[in-house]
């Protein structure tokens, strides 16, 4: 792939350095370098390899180095956004864990906390618990409310424990026991039994999750458990592969808080990269937003396999919990939304004779009918194909030829089936597909009463841009906005991101003058803490800035309300108190005179700022000419002529009319008759509807 | 009908987001852990007549029934339900359902005008009475179950005012605990207060009554559709709950039900009069139970609003058990009663639509409550939890082990709250293997759970079903296991039964089996 020339970016503080983005899709892995030197950045896209997506990482880097003649000894940091736990969660393909409870506690993890899922349901249910019941081994030993030890764990019944476990022949071993959030020496006394045991991962719910309520620690606990020993495994190997093609990098892991994390710090925190893969696409989307001035904005971020949505509005929100495939997580996770909508996304008919598209995909290999790969089933890219709206020679830049005809007779299987022409079948593909998004935008949006004519739509993603219009069409968005490198954007999102680390530490005590030290040493110790792990990271300490929170609440509530702190107030006893009061008035409509407040859990957050990139400066003035007419099919089934241009040789300013087509290396923009293209001076599109 | 579907769309899901919003504000702020970790309310919007228009999904006892309650406050206290006062009320006479389930009620203005309400119900663990918890296992009139509120004002001018609830305070065991409570009930209706002015001033007032009006036609139309290609069916059916903890055993429900003309009629002819116990169910814990059935038959993917039950008559003889009067006592209706009323008109329906009436669930919600005094924190304390159970086996799936099931989705207390709060510890919380009732499809087990008293001494209060009749299995399932309560202390068992209140000595286990579900078909031989 060529390098793009025309960019003007920078994303780091940090100087001289190259930043590597890797974003992991279902079907392509994406690769961008930014050389802060040169304010230089590169693009690569490699088909991804599913169940080794480190293949497809290295083989990424080393062709962005090769293509670019670019030397590597001067890459100082690789972020990366894996699908890696996402996966294993989505498949139920993790680790045979074990589960290490209290005594009489065994069924807590399937018992949850004993409420249905739907309220209106006759039949009431709830999603299986990872550990089945004979996988679950009751300890003797008791710790009480206030921390105390009223059964001892001695170092027998632990070695027997550990027997036991080990029989079961498990991968993972979660311990979880009461109140261990308060006192953890049983926990620890447990690990201590598996410490000559390898090749097991254990997760303590005290390092996990340190909160009160059992079910909810010990859940997060298991799945930390389950998710371990394949999340530690992929990025070891990587680690040791890119140490030999980047001996002087780092490398870092896109987490969902959309923050990164060193990835020889995730031992024990791998719950915390659950939807590593998707923040990427969201803070690239989120970016590209900013830099256009826009407030509302419906990112959409359509690969070969899925396609990930966030509607943000100001700024992007991370949620305390989150849900991934059933499984709840009390981790802080970006909020996005996704389907399995991608351009490989298989058409397919059911028994009752009704046609589907997805959520399976044909991926990269064998790939859709076109692809000429193998794959014989008709997907979303095959469709779009047989109606024109692309360019068989241009897919990928040329790096992949689309052959017409075995997309044609893909899809002629199933019209016959359908009793319907070919073309019917390919817009009905389509038609399909699109409302399986607009589906998932009405729940970001409408569902959560938001009207998402009050959005900017930024497709991107290879197969966002070509089915944009379309998605728009059928919520009323009237404005879409392209970023110039639509294929790379969740690339893009990773070297944009900040690096974060996010610590906390319980300590539950009234807030009074007496306890102030116990607040103001946590803080310190966790600012310490988290400064080193960002050092670690390459960053110069004064780079680095911390926010201080307390969560706080009246004595007796059992929920918090996070109270910013001035890091160096001096008298923050009394603010945090007033703060409290005037949070709490402002949230609830009341205080309460005389109640005692009490300091819950302390949190520091550590971050290291991305320069917000100076925008792309579209450098090209001429305007550009068409390079051909297509016809093409429109969604009501008419053929027309359609102008096929592309995007590098539009000028700044050029307006492109619909029915066009837009060729670029990593996407095809489709625009359909009543919408206008107008190319702008930082490098997006937009795109409006005539009225 | 509707003009613009977008925004009624829009609008719909803005009302349901705000009633979820005053839920976890509610929550958020609420002192006892029934509230805070249990969610023992419920929170809705009505408009300026009372009708339901959105609600949050929270516990369905609670929703089909607080309509009444704002419309008892309008009746009431019409014009004195100014701007910025909430008023409160758990009369069971007047739309209540039990005496512990206190509902604050707030108007919203615009201008001048009364446009629409806010309200929640949460469920409060002491407020007088004779037993700590004010859920006793024998009680022979309203009186001995705490303190009866009539619909009054308690807020003015956007605050609680503590001399209108003197009285109240006064007759809790827990008053700070009470005060905190309300206080979060107060939160809840200023969130939602808040959340209606911002999607007002979207829409405007005009669109947003408009909207109410249409939700309602909606919802009314498209249950119409759905029961329409019933009519013509009919189904009877009798359950007993068995005992009223007074003496009084094998208590009758019968029902009839028949789908005419795209309406359903549910006639309870045949029901045993009003008992001296207190499994009398309040009529609006009634119309509730009846209108769950009906939802979750039809209308699950409906809008929840008045428009889902304009279709629904329902036939409710005066002075019997579904349909009491001032002063029967009717604390164990409103739990138990409801969930008999449930399978009664499941078991009707079960040979008109056998594809989607499972078999009878565990049938009861296991209250228990424990109270005494805290010699550690220097006070009274009063606890009170519901344990899940079995749900019954459906064509085509098991049952679900230990979770709740029909008229109640509260969680469970979490041990490390319930021990950081009450001088309690939990011996065991487990799954109760084999109680579920077998069948082609099984029924789903019951839980154990075993507490310890930790206080010199503590009154424990049980209003359970179930434990003589078992819940049944359908089309040749069998049915589940009963359950059982009992007190072991120095290694003694001791049987209690369903209805009971005793007093129990430091050391003590309250041990309590809740039952399986019935199983649906034939056992397959290798169950047997």
């Amino acid at each position: 792939m060529p390098k793009c020339s025309y960019l003007g970016v920078s994303c780091f503080s940090l100087s001289t350095m190259k930043v590597i983005g890797v974003d992991v899709g279902g079907t392509f892995t994406d690769v961008i370098l930014v050389d802060s030197k040169t304010g230089m950045q590169y693009v690569h896209k490699v088909p991804s390899v599913p169940n080794n997506q480190d293949i497809a990482v290295i083989k990424g880097i080393e062709e962005v180095l090769a293509n670019n003649s670019l030397e590597r000894d001067d890459v100082n940091l690789v972020v990366h956004g894996t699908t890696v736990a996402t996966n294993a969660m989505l498949e139920r393909k993790g680790a045979k864990v074990v589960l290490l409870t209290t005594a009489g506690l065994e069924d807590a993890l399937e018992i949850g906390r004993q409420q249905r899922e739907e309220i209106y349901a006759l039949s009431a249910s709830r999603p299986e618990s990872l550990v089945s019941r004979e996988n679950r081994i009751g300890v003797d030993e008791r710790i009480d409310a206030q921390g105390n030890t009223l059964l001892p764990l001695d170092q027998d019944e632990a070695v027997k424990v550990s027997l036991e476990v080990m029989n079961r022949k498990p991968e993972a071993v979660a311990i979880s026991l009461l109140f261990s959030y308060k006192n953890s020496t049983h926990e620890r006394t447990l690990r201590q039994a598996f410490q000559n045991q390898k090749d097991v991962y254990v997760a303590l719910s005290s390092d996990v999750l340190p909160e009160f309520r059992e079910f909810e620690r010990t859940s997060t606990t298991v799945l930390e458990a389950y998710l371990g020993p394949l999340v530690i495994g992929y990025l070891e190997k990587l680690d040791a592969a890119l140490r030999d093609l980047v001996p002087t990098s780092h490398l870092t892991v896109m987490q969902s808080n959309g923050g990164t994390i060193l990835a020889s710090q995730t031992r024990g925190r791998t719950i915390g990269l659950a939807i590593s893969g998707l923040a990427g696409g969201v803070i690239g989307g989120w970016e590209i937003a900013e830099q256009n001035k826009i407030s509302r904005a419906l990112t959409l971020d359509m690969g070969g396999t899925s396609c990930d949505i966030s509607a943000i509005i100001g700024d992007i929100i991370v949620r305390p919990d989150n849900e991934i495939a059933g499984l709840p997580l009390r981790m802080p996770s970006v909020d996005v939304k996704t389907i399995g909508a991608g351009g490989g996304s298989i058409a397919w008919i059911d028994t009752a004779g009704i046609l589907h598209v997805g959520p399976q995909s044909a991926g990269a290999v064998p790939g859709p009918a076109s692809y000429n790969k193998g794959g014989r089933d008709p997907t979303v890219t095959d469709a779009n194909l047989l109606l024109g709206r692309l360019n068989p020679a241009f897919f990928l830049g040329g790096n992949i030829k689309l052959n017409a005809d075995l997309a044609k007779q893909s899809v002629s299987e199933i019209a016959a089936q359908l009793s319907l022409s070919i073309k019917e079948t390919a817009l009905g593909i389509l038609r399909i597909s699109t409302e399986n998004m607009v589906q998932a935008i009405r729940e970001v949006t409408i569902e959560r009463g938001r009207d998402p004519r009050d959005f900017v739509l930024i497709p991107f993603g290879g197969a966002g841009p070509t089915q944009s219009i379309e998605i728009a069409e059928s919520l009323g968005i009237r404005k879409i906005l392209i970023p110039p490198h639509p294929g790379i954007t969740s690339a893009f999102g990773l070297v944009c991101s900040n690096l974060r680390v996010d610590l906390m530490k319980t300590i539950l005590v009234e807030s009074s003058q007496y306890n102030f030290s116990i607040l103001i040493k946590t803080l310190n110790e966790l600012s310490a803490d988290a400064e080193r792990e960002l050092s670690d990271q390459g960053v110069s300490k004064k780079d680095i800035q911390l926010d201080w929170k307390v969560d706080m609440r009246y004595v007796g509530q059992s929920y918090e309300l996070a109270v910013p702190l001035n890091f160096d107030g001096n008298n923050l006893l009394k603010e945090s108190v007033n703060l409290f009061e005037s949070l709490h008035r402002e949230s609830f409509g009341y205080q309460m005179k005389g109640r005692q407040v009490e300091w819950v859990t302390a949190r520091v957050s550590a971050i290291a700022k991305s320069h917000k990139s100076t925008e792309y400066n579209w450098s090209v003035q001429k305007q550009g000419v068409p390079i051909a007419t297509r016809e093409i099919i429109l969604s009501n089934g008419e053929t027309v002529p359609a102008q096929i241009y592309r995007r590098d040789e539009l000028g700044e300013g050029q307006e492109i009319t619909g029915p066009a087509i837009i060729e670029q290396i990593d996407t095809t923009i489709y625009i359909s008759p009543d919408w206008t293209g107008q190319q702008q001076s930082n490098g997006c599109l937009w795109v409006r509807r005539k009225s | 009908m509707i003009e613009d579907p977008i925004t009624f769309e829009v609008i719909k899901n803005a009302l349901i987001s705000c009633a979820r919003e005053m839920s976890q504000a509610l929550r958020r702020t609420a002192f006892s852990p029934n509230i805070k970790e249990r969610r023992d309310c419920s929170c809705a919007i009505f408009d300026s007549e009372g009708h339901l228009v959105a609600q949050s999904k929270d516990i369905p006892v609670h929703l089909g029934a607080m309509p009444l309650s704002v419309k008892s406050c309008i009746e009431k206290l019409n014009d004195a339900l100014v701007d910025k006062t909430m008023a409160l009320v758990n009369d069971p006479f007047l739309g209540g359902s039990h005496l512990p389930d206190l509902t604050l009620v707030a108007p919203i203005y615009a201008a001048d005008e009364r446009v629409a309400f806010v309200a929640n119900r949460a469920h409060h663990a002491d407020i007088g009475g004779e037993i700590p918890g004010s859920m006793p296992g024998l009680s022979l009139s309203i009186h001995d179950e705490g303190i009866l509120i009539e619909p009054r004002i308690v807020v003015t001018d956007g605050k609680l005012q503590e001399n209108l609830i003197a009285d109240v305070l006064a007759a809790t065991r827990t008053p700070d605990e009470r005060m905190g409570d309300l206080s979060a009930q107060v939160a809840a209706n200023n969130v939602g207060l808040k959340r209606i002015d911002e999607v007002a001033e979207i829409h405007g007032w005009n669109v947003l009554r408009r909207s109410f009006d249409e939700l309602q036609q909606y919802s009314r139309r498209m249950i119409t559709e759905r029961i329409q290609k019933y009519n013509g069916a009919q189904g009877r059916f009798t359950d007993y709950l068995e005992s009223d903890g007074t003496g009084i055993w094998n208590i009758p429900i019968s029902v009839s039900v028949k789908f005419e003309n795209g309406r359903v009629s549910v006639d309870f002819t045949g029901t045993s009069n009003q008992v001296r116990g207190n499994v009398n169910c309040p009529f609006a814990s009634t119309l509730s139970a009846v209108y769950y059935i009906f939802i979750s038959l039809f209308g699950r993917d409906i809008p929840t609003n008045e428009g889902c039950w304009q279709i629904i008559d329902v036939l409710l003889p005066e002075r019997s058990l579904l349909n009491p009067e001032y002063p029967v006592p009717v604390s164990a209706g409103n739990v138990e009663t409801s969930q008999r009323i449930v399978d009664t008109i499941l078991g009707a329906l079960a040979e008109v639509i056998p594809e989607l009436i499972p078999a009878a669930s565990q049938g009861t919600m296991n209250n228990l409550t424990i109270g005494g005094f805290d010699i550690n924190r220097g006070r009274q304390f009063s606890f009170y939890e519901t344990i899940g159970g079995g749900a019954g086996a459906s064509k085509g799936n098991d049952g679900s082990s230990g979770i709740h099931t029909h008229m109640t989705n509260t969680l469970n207390t979490p041990i490390e709250s319930l021990e950081s709060e009450y001088p309690l510890r939990v011996r065991r919380y487990a799954l109760r293997r084999k109680s579920g009732g077998a069948g082609k499809w099984r029924g789903g087990d019951g839980i154990v759970r075993e507490i310890e008293i930790l206080a010199d001494s503590a009154t424990i209060s049980i209003q359970s079903e179930r434990r003589l009749i078992a819940p049944w299995g359908l089309h040749g399932g069998e049915c589940g296991a009963v359950g059982e309560n009992k007190l072991i202390y120095e290694n003694k068992e001791h049987i209690l039964q369903s209805k009971s209140t005793i007093i129990a000595p430091k050391g003590a286990i309250i041990h309590i089996e809740t039952p399986g579900g019935g199983g649906w078909g034939p056992p397959q031989p290798e169950e047997k």
